[in-house]
């Protein structure tokens, strides 16, 4: 039994039916807590008139208002540093992060007790058994180890579970990668673009990484640990299996995984979140099938109540039915599809940098890449794809060609500018890559302008 | 060791029932016996009651929370 396919059998496998009896009964748990400890939190369900005893099933979810980031930060705004979320006494917390910043607003600020963060790497512990990492297993962490929360819950998931655990903090990526085959690592942490840059470090410094031990990675950070082609490319690139994760620093800890059947998605942890997907517009949930915004609660973390947050995050919701795996929990088909406000409108084209990304990874010779959208003329949106193309072998004017007419294919006929950029001078990411490089002046056909 | 059931009215097996029990016993040694302890012997029974929270969880025993226990 301490050798199955799951962490925690009972619940994984739990029949829907009692799953959700389960989610109702932590759904009023958790109401009931925020109501008494969280005042700004009471007086949000009191004045939608949400009271504890009132929740019996996971519908009455609907009943609790939504909550958005910008609430969050005005609250941090206005209650700094933390915002009026906290239901325990600071003096009780032992940890401290923030988001990464990369969307360069306001970074939200968390704190976490000691039970809270068994919790957290509770939930890494799911992902990572669940994707087949064992206790014999050399885990090497390739992250910063800083206030970003990133892999911190992996790193003590991975102690938890009684791997050896190879901390890649302040190291070069040359150091790294070199750590990581010397110690005969089998299992690599990264975001997915870090992945790839790993192995162009190792192709450059004469390493097969192929030939190592490392037979999987785990990825986290982005959407693009989802997207087939990025994956196939890393997995080629490793000679090992991909497996894909999602966690936000709102929640403190990954809320799906990938399982080990690879079922081309990510399972939700359905006994520690309820995630409903609405229509980001019009707020009414969609069914199986339809692209939507994620809206988490999150039952684990106690220090920082989360009701009904709505995530940006576009997904795909499927049965759990669908992966042979035996889980019952849902799927996120193809992981985080992308953001609602990563979507470009070029030309009157909607532009999303995962469709970009998904057909230039179609491209192995292709090392590094940008999308940027600029002006011409002063009135008209371009949008220009830039890559790297390391190899003089390759005939880059065919490839140029082909990327060009498929990204076009793929966009309603919009025109694409495809360049070839020098070897290195594109940027290179540690954490979330950003590789849109949004310069206009005028924004879609309206004449807007663009604030600056 | 008397039959032990879940929220939802599942019985647990004895090993899991023998974890309960640990909980259960370290939740009122913090709460009743505090100044008996050490340091050492506070602050890892802490940590020790922070993970098997995870197991009374994982369990559907309802733990609620710790935070008034320092957890």
């Amino acid at each position: 039994m301490a050798d199955g396919p799951y962490w925690n059998p009972a619940h994984e496998t739990m029949p829907r039916d009692e799953l959700e009896a389960l989610q109702a009964r932590k759904l009023r748990d958790l109401v009931q807590w925020a109501d008494a400890q969280v005042p700004w939190q009471s007086k949000r369900l009191r004045d939608a008139g949400v009271t504890a005893d009132q929740i019996t099933t996971v519908d009455d979810l609907r009943r609790i208002p939504l909550m958005t980031r910008e609430e969050w930060m005005q609250g941090q705004l206005e209650h700094p540093p933390f915002g009026p979320i906290l239901a325990a006494d600071q003096a009780l917390a032992i940890r401290y992060h923030m988001t990464s910043g990369t969307t360069g607003k306001m970074p939200i600020r968390v704190l976490d007790s000691m039970k809270d963060w068994e919790w957290i790497s509770e939930m890494w512990c799911y992902g990572l058994w669940g994707f087949g990492v064992r206790p014999q297993d050399v885990l090497f962490v390739a992250f910063g180890y800083a206030t970003f929360i990133g892999f911190w819950g992996l790193h003590y998931a991975g102690e938890k579970m009684g791997c050896l655990v190879l901390p890649g903090g302040a190291m070069t990526t040359e150091q790294r990668v070199r750590t990581l085959v010397e110690m005969g690592a089998t299992a690599v942490a990264s975001t997915p673009t870090y992945a790839l840059r790993m192995a162009q470090e190792a192709k450059a410094l004469g390493i097969d990484l192929a030939a190592s031990a490392v037979e999987r990675v785990i990825l986290s950070g982005e959407p693009a640990g989802s997207i087939p082609a990025t994956k196939a490319l890393i997995e080629e690139q490793w000679g090992a299996k991909a497996g894909d994760t999602a966690g936000m620093t709102e929640l403190g800890t990954i809320m799906v995984f990938e399982c080990a059947e690879q079922p081309g998605g990510t399972h939700i942890i359905e006994d520690h979140y309820i995630e409903e997907v609405l229509d980001p517009i019009s707020g009414v949930p969609v069914g199986y099938g339809q692209m939507g915004e994620r809206v988490v609660t999150s039952f684990g973390r106690g220090f920082i109540p989360v009701l009904r947050y709505r995530t940006r995050d576009l997904v795909v919701r499927i049965p759990g039915s669908t992966c042979p795996c035996g889980r019952t929990f849902d799927i996120y088909e193809g992981g985080i599809r992308g953001r609602v406000d990563d979507m470009k409108l070029v030309r009157g084209t909607n532009v999303y940098p995962r469709a970009v990304e998904a057909i230039v990874r179609e491209h192995a010779e292709i090392d590094e890449f940008q999308i940027h959208l600029y002006t011409e003329e002063g009135i008209r949106d371009e949008i220009e794809v830039l890559v790297e193309i390391p190899d003089p072998a390759v005939d880059a004017s065919a490839l140029l060609a082909a990327i060009g007419k498929e990204l076009a294919g793929a966009h309603e006929g919009l025109r694409f500018g495809v360049r070839q950029a020098e070897d290195g001078t594109l940027p290179r990411f540690e954490l979330k890559a950003k590789r849109l490089l949004d310069e206009r002046i005028v924004i879609g056909s309206e004449g807007e302008l663009r604030g600056r | 060791m008397s039959e032990m059931r879940n929220i939802a009215g599942v019985e647990l097996n004895e090993a899991e029932g023998r974890l309960v029990e640990c909980y259960r016993s370290l939740a009122h040694v913090l709460m009743g016996h505090r100044d008996d302890l050490a340091p050492f012997e506070e602050r890892n029974a802490l940590k020790a009651l922070a993970a098997l929270w995870q197991v009374m969880n994982g369990l559907d025993m309802d733990p609620g929370q710790i935070y008034d226990l320092g957890a």
